[in-house]
């Protein structure tokens, strides 16, 4: 989970994994993915009981949904 | 009481403590330090910290009981040196999380500098509430070579 200089950076790098291609985006589109709430809600006093809520729940489904995953999954 | 593991209202304050502790000084307390904050024995404490940095997800330095990573921040150094306001001390747990830290220092200028692990050439991010104020390149990329949340001992070398 690393930042490059470019996608042609990111190809080079030893740990490429080319199943993983289509996880090389700008930054910031991976900006906007950490901008959900299960990392905006880090400093409340009651973060974990916020991740157990509905609220919480709804959140991670949305994560979830825009994250990456192996090309043969 | 969670299924198996420590009171709900524990894991909210234990988590809180510590989240407040890396985002002032850039280190976690040791679990005895917890265990006081908290009024817990030292025992509940000490596996606290491990459920904590389960749920997180960050993981404890290799076979101690000592943080090494609690995100989106960083307690052993990585790459991704941080500074707020100015001020250094963090590092960031990786490169996509280093862009979630701005959420825990509203109204603070974040600033990330880290080498490029294709050629050591510097890469610099700025952010600032809801902005990306610099990017130097503008080029810059993220990169996951696993499933982000995947298996736990994977989580350092992604």
């Amino acid at each position: 989970m690393n930042l490059f200089r470019s996608e042609e950076h990111a190809r080079r790098w030893d740990g490429f994994n080319p199943a993983m291609d289509h996880a090389i985006k700008p930054l910031a589109e991976w900006a906007e993915a950490f901008a959900n709430p299960f990392f905006r809600e880090r400093g409340r006093a009651d973060y974990i009981s916020w991740t157990r809520s509905d609220d919480g729940a709804a959140a991670f489904r949305a994560l979830r949904s825009s994250l990456p995953v192996p090309a043969d999954h | 009481m969670t299924d198996d593991g420590a009171p709900l209202e524990l894991l909210d304050r234990g988590y809180a403590a510590i989240m407040r502790r890396v985002v002032a000084t850039g280190t976690a307390p040791h679990f005895t330090e917890l265990a006081a904050e908290l009024g817990t024995p030292i025992e509940q404490a000490r596996q606290l910290a491990h459920e904590l940095v389960a749920i997180t997800p960050g993981w404890m330095a290799s076979d101690t009981d000592l943080f090494a990573s609690f995100p989106p921040f960083n307690l052993q150094p990585t790459q991704y040196r941080v500074t707020v306001d100015g001020v250094g001390g963090w590092y960031a747990q990786c490169g996509l999380e280093a862009t979630a830290i701005r959420w825990l220092v509203p109204g603070q200028t974040v600033r990330i500098e880290a080498p490029c692990l294709c050629c050591g050439e510097a890469i610099v991010v700025e952010m600032h509430d809801e902005e990306i104020t610099t990017t130097e390149p503008a080029e810059i990329v993220g990169y996951t070579s696993d499933v982000i949340g995947g298996s736990a001992d994977s989580r350092p070398f992604r």
